[in-house]
């Protein structure tokens, strides 16, 4: 017999039939009794003070039922942290950038409430504005906010070791520096809510999110009302890769809307609203020094990041680590120095993307390679020697609880016969390789448990109550599956209550990667604890110790005499009979250093344990075109257990798709004077089904001691580092080492005509 | 701005015949989700691009989205709701599930639907051709290996 019944085989997800007949119902879908739509009126300018704003002849248009502005918040500033309080969602003063939020109408239909949009007059006085780091960092730069001088937002510092005695030390040092523009989330879904007050001031709301109650505490807060009254309800949501994770504009308007027509209402954005109003991921440039030993072991790391925060500080001071935190776990390195700026432009808002920083991870890798070509070390083995190991400390002090770098390296290397290939390809045709590395969650004070209960009824069957939420990535089959596995019973026996404020506990949300680690922990503690009460009455009824129990297909059986059983209802009705339900509770608290913080302390245990990746990827580069055309992608992460393997390799294949072929491709946003000239499905390029390679998966197991399963975080370190190997792989083959990212035609065409007139 | 009037169109959806009162500037997209309820018809992009709104008229996949109601009335029209007959999956539907062809489920409908047409017009197609056939409808999640592995192995099935 299988170890287990259910952890470890493919398995469909429960959710999935509902979105194949349509059934599923998104947050657009959703119609409520009298709801009204809402729209939202933008700037139109990217820094300009607000004069006045006139709203009578949007209210004496008919059919519109209410405007909002800032009169009608509380006027407070939102932020993430107690030092990033810089937002206020419907601005007093100015205007930061274009397409901020202004002013919002609610009407009977879309024609109104657009109509309405057109006759609120908004006075402006336009001020100086800058669309860059460089232009924003100039002494006589405009100050975007007045709490922030020369338009610095975050200053992450790094410094552990001794880096200049290491670059002393070093056989071989260089320097280089690496950039990318923008790129976007481009979710399926276009963010959307809809939000309903009733009279006794409680707040019904549904939107996309990757941690509801990360949006009920900030929803609380800034409509001024006690947090049991927002309730945050459970919806489909079309992907969020790192955004969708803070409080929207949107939200708060939409409630206040609903408030003040006392009807529920509707905001839809459109594509470009969602392109352009919720998030984007960091511009950035990134400076890299590297020293290494004669073998290629590094041993000292100088890193300097500025990213384009746009205008306000968001999820700033996460976003600004996580490229270097992925790239410390991912490689040794004793003696290493960071310094992450994130400055404030007139441009949107710009947050954690599940790519984290192009310029920086390329840029780490891409130098590993010019290095191993100076020693003459191929570049699968520079990655091996510098590869993190099980039981090591990161140089921010984080314990290596388990760590399969090393595997997967070996494991993409033997599969893609990378030593048979590498330096023996033909003109235009290249091989190359990205590590990384990612965390299952980080220190989030308060909210970095998850809480989850389960309920028997009568018939043996269960219901499971998690906090933990489904952004597409198969969370809630997730959470089925373990209670399942560990309760005896099949996924048809378990229904699912998460997501929902009102009804759920507390929970990190799904953006850091925590959700199989905290959450799905917790749902097992939870069941073990309800199989715990079961096993008393079951022992008793079967006259033996509650040690030699198991529970499989529904029964409690003695373990070595299955023959001895007894039906789960039968003791969930004994129990019954003797006055107790059978329940279960179960809370994990992941083992991180509470006193680690962004910027005041970046240092100790940042998450209990990290993810490992390694992308392999064989092109050929069109010199006539500066056409890439991907032949093969190997793609390997240690992601612990793999608790349903082909969802695992689901994430491994979008991963790619999203990091390699879009982010190192085509994926980035074009500019001008703040105004993003892209914001559409038609002018930013995202990968289709003609253009992807195919992709070998290659699962790594470590068996994580504190893992459910040994289970850590299924595909992101596959994102990002299948980005690096796009960029290794496309400078292999034409024999140039390109510094500014994606890798567009137009740019390896002019690599190719540089390298070629030298 | 000036009311457009309203029209009564008759359109045949799913097989059942609906007789709605619409502006004729309404969109099939907007009137099979507002009108009829049937919300598996999904807006993403808005412009044509993405194929989430796909809907099959009179057989062939079209961007509900750029066509306006009007224009479908004589038509059969079939959404995501009428793929399924009952309780009984679409081999599609059955596929994409079994497959784990669908993560978010936002493309999913369009997805399935154009590939259902496809599979009707050319029912042993190659891997490259069902590449190609279902180049016009994006999702974001899966990098596509799912889908086409969920098709392929329905029609290597012979279903």
């Amino acid at each position: 017999m299988d170890k287990f019944s259910l952890i470890g085989k493919n398995m469909r997800r429960v959710d999935t039939t509902s979105k194949a007949t349509g059934e599923a119902i998104f947050s657009a879908d959703l119609v409520l009794p009298r709801m009204l739509v809402g729209k939202v009126l933008r700037s139109p300018h990217p820094h300009a003070k607000i004069l006045n704003i006139d709203t009578s002849g949007a209210e004496k248009l008919p059919g519109v039922m209410a405007v909002v502005t800032a009169k009608d918040t509380c006027g407070d500033k939102w932020g993430v942290f107690r030092y990033t309080q810089d937002q206020q969602f419907l601005p007093t003063e100015k205007v930061r950038y274009v397409g901020e939020e202004v002013a919002a109408v609610s009407a009977i239909d879309e024609d109104t409430a657009l109509e309405a949009l057109e006759l609120i007059n908004v006075e402006y006085e336009k001020l100086p504005a800058v669309f860059s780091v460089e232009a924003s960092l100039m002494p006589n730069a405009p100050i975007i906010h007045d709490a922030y001088p020369n338009n610095i937002n975050i200053h992450v510092k790094i410094d552990v070791g001794d880096v200049e005695k290491g670059f002393q030390e070093s056989f071989y040092v260089r320097e280089d520096s690496f950039s990318a523009p923008e790129d976007s989330y481009f979710q399926a879904e276009p963010y959307a809510v809809v939000a309903q007050f009733d009279h006794s001031g409680n707040l019904e709301i549904w939107m996309p999110n990757a941690g509801p109650h990360l949006k009920a505490k900030p929803l609380s807060n800034v409509l001024k009302i006690p947090l049991n009254k927002v309730r945050v309800r459970k919806i489909r949501i079309g992907g969020a890769f790192g955004g969708r994770s803070e409080i929207s504009p949107a939200d708060t308007i939409c409630a206040l809307l609903a408030r003040k027509s006392q009807r529920p209402v509707k905001i839809v954005y459109s594509r470009e609203e969602n392109s352009i109003c919720t998030r984007q991921a960091h511009s950035m440039n990134a400076t890299i020094k590297t020293g290494v030993d004669k073998e290629g072991r590094v041993i000292a790391r100088d890193i300097t990041c500025h990213m384009d925060g746009g205008a306000y500080s968001s999820t700033g001071p996460i976003a600004v680590s996580v490229p270097f935190l992925c790239m410390e776990q991912a490689y040794r390195m004793d003696n290493v120095r960071y310094n992450g700026y994130r400055i404030f432009t007139n441009k949107p808002i710009r947050g954690m993307f599940r790519t984290h920083g192009r310029a920086f991870a390329c840029g780490v890798d891409l130098q590993l390679d010019m290095i191993g070509e100076h020693l003459g070390i191929n570049p699968l083995e520079m990655r091996l020697r510098n590869a993190r190991q099980k039981g090591d400390y990161t140089p921010t002090k984080s314990y290596v609880a388990s760590c399969g770098m090393s595997e997967t390296i070996q494991k993409t290397g033997e599969m893609s016969k990378w030593n048979e290939k590498w330096g023996k390809l033909p003109p235009y045709h290249g091989i190359g390789i990205g590590c990384n590395s990612v965390q299952t969650g980080f220190p989030m004070g308060i909210r970095g448990g998850s809480q989850a209960f389960i309920k028997f009824n009568e018939e043996g069957g269960i219901t499971v109550i998690s906090g933990v939420v489904d952004n597409g990535q198969g969370n809630d089959h997730m959470l089925i599956q373990i209670a399942a596995e560990e309760l005896g019973l099949s996924a048809n026996d378990v229904q699912l209550i998460n997501a929902d404020t009102e009804v759920t506990p507390s929970d990190p949300g799904s953006y850091s990667m925590c959700e199989t680690f905290v959450g799905g922990n917790a749902v097992r503690l939870a069941a073990q604890d309800a199989k715990k009460k079961l096993f008393k009455y079951a022992a008793s009824a079967l006259k033996v110790d509650c040690s030699v129990l198991d529970a499989r297909d529904k029964k409690i059986f003695v373990k070595d005499s299955p023959d001895q059983n007894i039906s789960m209802s039968k003791v969930v009705r004994m129990a019954l009979s003797r006055g107790e339900a059978i329940s279960g509770e179960g809370s994990y608290w992941p083992k991180v250093d509470p006193k680690r913080e962004w910027v005041e302390n970046p240092s100790g245990q940042l998450s209990e344990t990290f993810s490992f990746g390694t992308v392999i990827v064989e092109v050929t580069v069109d010199p006539e075109t500066g056409q890439v055309k991907v032949l093969e992608a190997w793609a390997s992460q240690d992601v612990g257990y793999a608790l349903n393997p082909i969802v695992i390799e689901g994430q491994f294949e979008g991963g790619l798709a999203m990091g390699g072929q879009g982010g190192m491709l085509t994926e980035f946003h074009i500019w001008n004077d703040g105004r993003v000239l892209n914001p559409t499905q038609l002018d930013y390029k995202v990968p289709l089904a003609i253009d992807m390679p195919k992709i070998n998966n290659i699962i790594v197991e470590t068996i994580d001691p504190n893992g459910p399963y040994g289970a850590k975080e299924a595909g992101m370190s596959i994102a990002m580092s299948a980005a690096q190997a796009y960029c290794g792989a496309i400078c292999n083959a034409i024999g140039v080492y390109m510094n500014d990212f994606p890798l567009t035609p137009d740019k390896i065409l002019k690599a190719i005509e540089e390298k070629d007139t030298k | 701005m000036e009311k457009t009037t309203k029209r009564i169109v008759k359109l045949t959806v799913n097989k059942e015949i609906h007789e709605v009162a619409i502006n004729v500037n309404r969109t099939l997209l907007e009137v099979l989700r507002e009108e009829l309820a049937l919300t598996g018809a999904k807006e993403s992009c808005g412009q044509g691009v993405c194929g989430s709104c796909t809907v099959l008229l009179d057989g062939l996949p079209v961007r509900s989205c750029l066509l306006l109601a009007v224009e479908a009335e004589g038509r059969h029209i079939t959404t995501i709701e009428g793929l399924s007959c009952g309780e009984k999956l679409h081999p599609l539907q059955d596929a994409f599930v079994e497959h784990h062809a669908i993560q978010c489920g936002f493309c999913s409908p369009g997805m399935i639907l154009t590939a259902s047409a496809f599979l009707e017009k050319n029912p042993s197609p190659t891997e490259d051709e069902i590449r190609r056939a279902l180049s016009g409808n994006i999702c974001r999640c899966t990098g596509y290996a799912k889908i086409i592995g969920a098709v392929k192995a329905l029609v290597d099935s012979g279903r």
